[in-house]
């Protein structure tokens, strides 16, 4: 089958799947600082790692990119110029309370649809499409229920795999028949992260903690809202636009209020007592918004900045992390 | 003619502004001695160097003084609109009516440099998470809590989807701050679909119709938000007027730019003319008065073309330059270093194009926010500089890098090469900080080399 690749939570992977493609969310290895396109001051450290990915990727027949951040936008400009894997690059508007937002961003789904069919993927049916969201729906439900049975690590790992590899291949790991409760809650707040970051959990555990809230963007936060069963009958492309484009909240909409109910929600819920605040160096959505948290929340916030150096950051990140949770204990 | 053109110090041009004076010269209000700004704390205006003509003065008066202008139009009632980043569109929609005034809190971008990080404009920006690694406007955070450089404005808008990361970033902690913001979106405008209706923009990129449609959706929006402002309404004859008279500040523009561009000897400098080009985004809240001072200049710049006199060697290397520069004072450098300007994209070309006039006024507005030079790719970016820098014969391209804007990782590599390929003309890529003094001896060498490339390759 063939393979779209993706990064961003806003593209649906049921419409890839829909069309007969395999929809697979890239989730680097490491952030390089090597590859194809050199290192660029200014560049964010992920988009950098996204496009040297993209590049040397030799199994996908297409690239989905979005306008959720202005780098990743001009990321798209490089890779058509340096790369032959067909891309597309799908708007996704940064406001979101005006019906003219969200009709785009469904006309951007019909747009994607015609560059699926480009690339040889089958003409959708409203069937395909309700039969896909609903195998998609109950994989992510079924994530999000093991998720207090599962250690970070292994969290994080099953949303990834999710992402990557789509529902059949959910949650191969052993799963705990007991809920583990150890270690001081935190979350973990931020952009997308990549393999080698899911270190951050062990380290987390080892130094006495245990991430409850994921809201990364390749975390639990990036995941679309549960869909309304009924409505996937009445018209599964409006609740599937729904669900996305109204149900992952990001720091890049504007106004970004609903990023703060959804952490607020979820850190009383959890009982969060610290917040490790991930951001990439030069990532200015994220940025901006660590002081904000900070003023916002009545918690410690640990901010950690990574470079596109992954070894400084690695060598770095344990002792700031375990410090941290000293101070918690 | 004022004099023969020559470039001089603020303290030279005491002298003459007491001459201009002795000869009879008009000041409008807002007129007088440049010096006095240094009082208001401008005190980089001691290290550039002027344009000596009246018209000159003026213009630069009439940039010192926006402030001023701001708080007279509230106190006459006049209700003020902060009109963040689209840079272009919403002022011509607010100065269609007649008691709304807008201005671009983005301006607060050149403040660090013009009082020489003597306010604490930055300091605040840190202290509320907004570091250096941000782009200069960050500024702007510091403007609108001290309240010190523009008044608060009675309605803020601000356009997203398509534009830069730190200003959005910048705009939202704003929002967070408790400033009320109306968002409006530009969609990245992208290429039309092989059997999708299209519309050729101002300027000449192609986008389809869907999209302009949704952008006179948005401007639709605002336009109801000006109305509840204004108290009155907004209908399309006030705006086809409001367009017209954009189009006539556009048209002196276009005019000044082709001539001095073109021009066997420069007749008008690097630095009047980035902020002659400037006002055309938001009048700098007088649309009247900008017209006016864009005639002076204009005049100024006919004369002295018609006589054969203007700065610089004859041989100049023609230098097309990229960005608007945080430090005014580079604009000095580049003609110290032997180059001129022939040929801007200060990240607005879409506010110097002619609005269309035959659309109805929303649509056409619609078409001139899509227009941005920003809101498309990197690549429409470069079609349209390769383009210009035809028209006007540039010898070399300068892109100016902004420190911290999230466009500049990538944008620069994607230009040159198109530049490179399309023309075979040098291309260099310099950073310009608010104020440049440690790295000035480094920005010299770069802008010599390009210089003297450019020399070498005319006696191939």
């Amino acid at each position: 089958m063939k393979t779209i690749i993706y990064t961003c939570p806003y593209v649906p992977a049921e419409w890839i799947a829909s069309h007969g493609l395999r929809p697979s969310r890239i989730m680097p290895a490491a952030l390089c600082s090597t590859g194809p396109l050199a290192q660029i001051e200014g560049l964010c450290p992920f988009v950098h790692s996204f496009i040297n990915e993209v590049v040397t990727d030799k199994s996908a027949c297409g690239v989905v990119v979005t306008t959720l951040c202005d780098q990743m936008r001009r990321a798209f400009d490089i890779l058509v110029r340096r790369c032959d894997l067909p891309a597309f690059l799908m708007n996704v508007p940064h406001t979101w309370q005006s019906l003219a937002a969200q009709k785009m961003y469904v006309d951007e789904l019909k747009r994607l649809s015609r560059f699926l069919l480009r690339l040889g993927g089958k003409p959708l049916s409203n069937d395909t499409l309700t039969r896909t969201m609903l195998e998609y729906d109950a994989a992510r439900a079924s994530i999000l229920d093991a998720r207090g049975y599962l250690s970070a690590r292994q969290y994080a790992e099953a949303i990834a795999a999710f992402g990557r590899d789509g529902p059949a291949k959910t949650l191969n790991k052993e799963v705990s028949t007991q809920p583990l409760i150890t270690g001081v809650p935190l979350a973990i707040v931020g952009g997308p992260l990549v393999t080698a970051d899911l270190d951050i959990f062990d380290i987390v555990e080892q130094s006495g903690g245990r991430i409850v809230l994921d809201a990364t963007e390749t975390g639990e936060r990036g995941l679309c809202a549960p869909f309304d069963r009924r409505r996937i009958h009445d018209n599964p492309l409006v609740e599937l636009a729904n669900a996305y484009f109204n149900g992952i909240p990001d720091a890049s909409r504007r106004p970004n209020s609903e990023l703060y109910k959804w952490l607020k929600r979820g850190l009383l819920d959890r009982a969060v007592r610290g917040i490790i605040f991930r951001r990439y160096v030069w990532c200015d959505t994220w940025h901006a918004e660590l002081r904000r948290l900070k003023d916002w929340i009545d918690l410690p916030v640990l901010d950690i900045d990574v470079g596109g150096d992954s070894q400084a950051h690695q060598h770095r990140a344990p002792n700031r992390i375990h410090s941290f949770l000293e101070t918690l204990q | 003619m004022t004099d023969m053109p020559r470039q001089i110090t603020l303290q030279e041009w005491d002298q003459q502004y007491e001459q201009l004076q002795k000869a009879g010269l008009y000041q409008p209000d807002y007129g007088g001695l440049l010096s006095r700004h240094i009082e208001d704390g401008d005190t980089r205006l001691s290290k550039l160097r002027y344009d000596n003509s009246a018209a000159a003065l003026r213009l630069w008066n009439f940039l010192l003084t926006e402030e001023e202008r701001l708080h007279k139009a509230r106190a006459e009632g006049k209700k003020l609109v902060g009109t963040m980043k689209d840079l272009g569109t919403i002022p011509v929609m607010a100065y269609s009516l007649d008691n709304l005034v807008a201005f671009y809190p983005d301006g607060a971008w050149w403040i660090p440099c013009v009082m020489e990080l003597n306010t604490p404009l930055l300091r605040i920006a840190d202290t509320l998470g907004i570091d250096e690694s941000f782009c200069p406007v960050r500024a702007m955070l510091g403007a609108f809590l001290t309240g010190a450089h523009f008044p608060i404005p009675d309605l803020l808008t601000c356009s997203v989807g398509a534009t830069c990361d730190d200003f959005s970033a910048i705009a939202q902690r704003l929002n967070g701050l408790g400033y009320p913001i109306l968002w409006w979106e530009i969609p990245h405008r992208r290429c039309p679909e092989p059997d999708e209706p299209m519309v050729m923009l101002p300027g000449g990129f192609l986008a389809p119709k869907s999209q302009v449609e949704f952008v006179e959706s948005e401007l639709n929006r605002l336009k109801t938000a000006l109305e509840d402002l204004a108290g009155r309404r907004l209908d399309d004859r006030k705006l086809s007027a409001g367009i017209k008279k954009a189009n006539l500040v556009r048209s002196y523009l276009a005019e000044l730019r082709q001539l001095v561009f073109t021009a066997p000897l420069c007749p008008m400098p690097a630095l009047e003319m980035l902020i002659a080009e400037m006002l055309a985004i938001h009048f700098c809240s007088d649309q009247n008065e900008t017209i006016i001072v864009l005639q002076g200049l204009l005049e100024e710049v006919k004369s002295r073309v018609r006589a054969g006199v203007g700065f610089l060697s004859p041989d100049a290397a023609r230098i097309f330059w990229v960005n608007p520069v945080a430090d005014l004072q580079v604009m000095n450098l580049l003609e110290d270093c032997g180059g001129r300007i022939c040929g801007t994209e200060y990240l607005f070309t879409h506010a110097l194009d002619t609005i269309p006039q035959n659309l109805p006024p929303i649509e056409a507005l619609a078409q001139m926010a899509l227009a941005d030079p920003m809101a498309g790719s990197s690549i429409d970016r470069a079609s349209r500089i390769c383009t210009d820098i035809r028209t006007f014969g540039a010898e070399a391209l300068l892109i100016s890098r902004i420190p911290g804007a999230s466009h500049c990782a990538l944008e620069g590599q994607v230009i040159g090469e198109i530049v490179q390929d399309q023309l075979d003309i040098p291309v260099v890529e310099i950073e310009v900080p608010p104020l440049t003094g440690s790295i000035r001896p480094k920005l010299c060498t770069r802008l010599e080399a390009l210089v003297e490339i450019v020399k070498k390759r005319r006696e191939k």
